[in-house]
């Protein structure tokens, strides 16, 4: 997994009415580790911006899709 | 008979989107940073450049935008098809 993405395992038990989810995961983006922007950040070209949602890759988050056909960033 | 669009006007629209979409970018940051020269020219030079792109479009297609932010030509274009949600 790339590095925003964290894992937990949660607890399973004997008596889970169903199929027990042995591990969950969550994206940390990269905006929670930048408190404030320093100025000067390379920027993607427009069309990538566009297509990639911010005009910086330092705060890029891919934020995967986890159904089958997710589309891949 | 429905009209169909060229290749330049689906162009055009998404250089369009690029460019908007960089100007909100960089207006949300220069919001938290009045005094980045830098990208503050980066601001006015896309703002030109999306006066030009929005201009050709208009030239060619017609009205973006409705109540005087954009012309017409003869007849009326704003009813023309397609409508933003057909595009």
């Amino acid at each position: 997994m790339n590095n925003q993405m964290r894992e937990y395992y949660p607890f399973v038990g004997p008596f889970d009415p169903c199929p027990p989810i042995r591990v969950k995961t969550y994206v940390v983006p990269p905006n929670q580790f930048i408190p404030y922007q320093p100025m000067n950040l390379p920027q993607f070209p427009l069309h990538e911006a566009l297509r990639r949602g911010t005009l910086w890759p330092a705060l890029f988050s891919p934020y995967p899709s986890r159904c089958k056909g997710g589309y891949p960033q | 008979m429905s009209t169909k669009m060229d290749n330049y006007y689906y162009e055009k629209l998404e250089e369009l989107q690029q460019l908007d979409f960089g100007l909100v970018e960089l207006t949300l940051y220069l919001d938290t940073h009045p005094n980045d020269l830098q990208a503050l020219q980066q601001f006015n030079q896309l703002a030109q450049q999306r006066q030009q792109c929005a201009h050709q479009f208009e030239m060619r297609y017609g009205p973006l935008l409705q109540y005087g932010h954009s012309l017409s030509r003869y007849p009326w274009q704003w009813v023309d098809t397609p409508w933003p949600w057909q595009v």
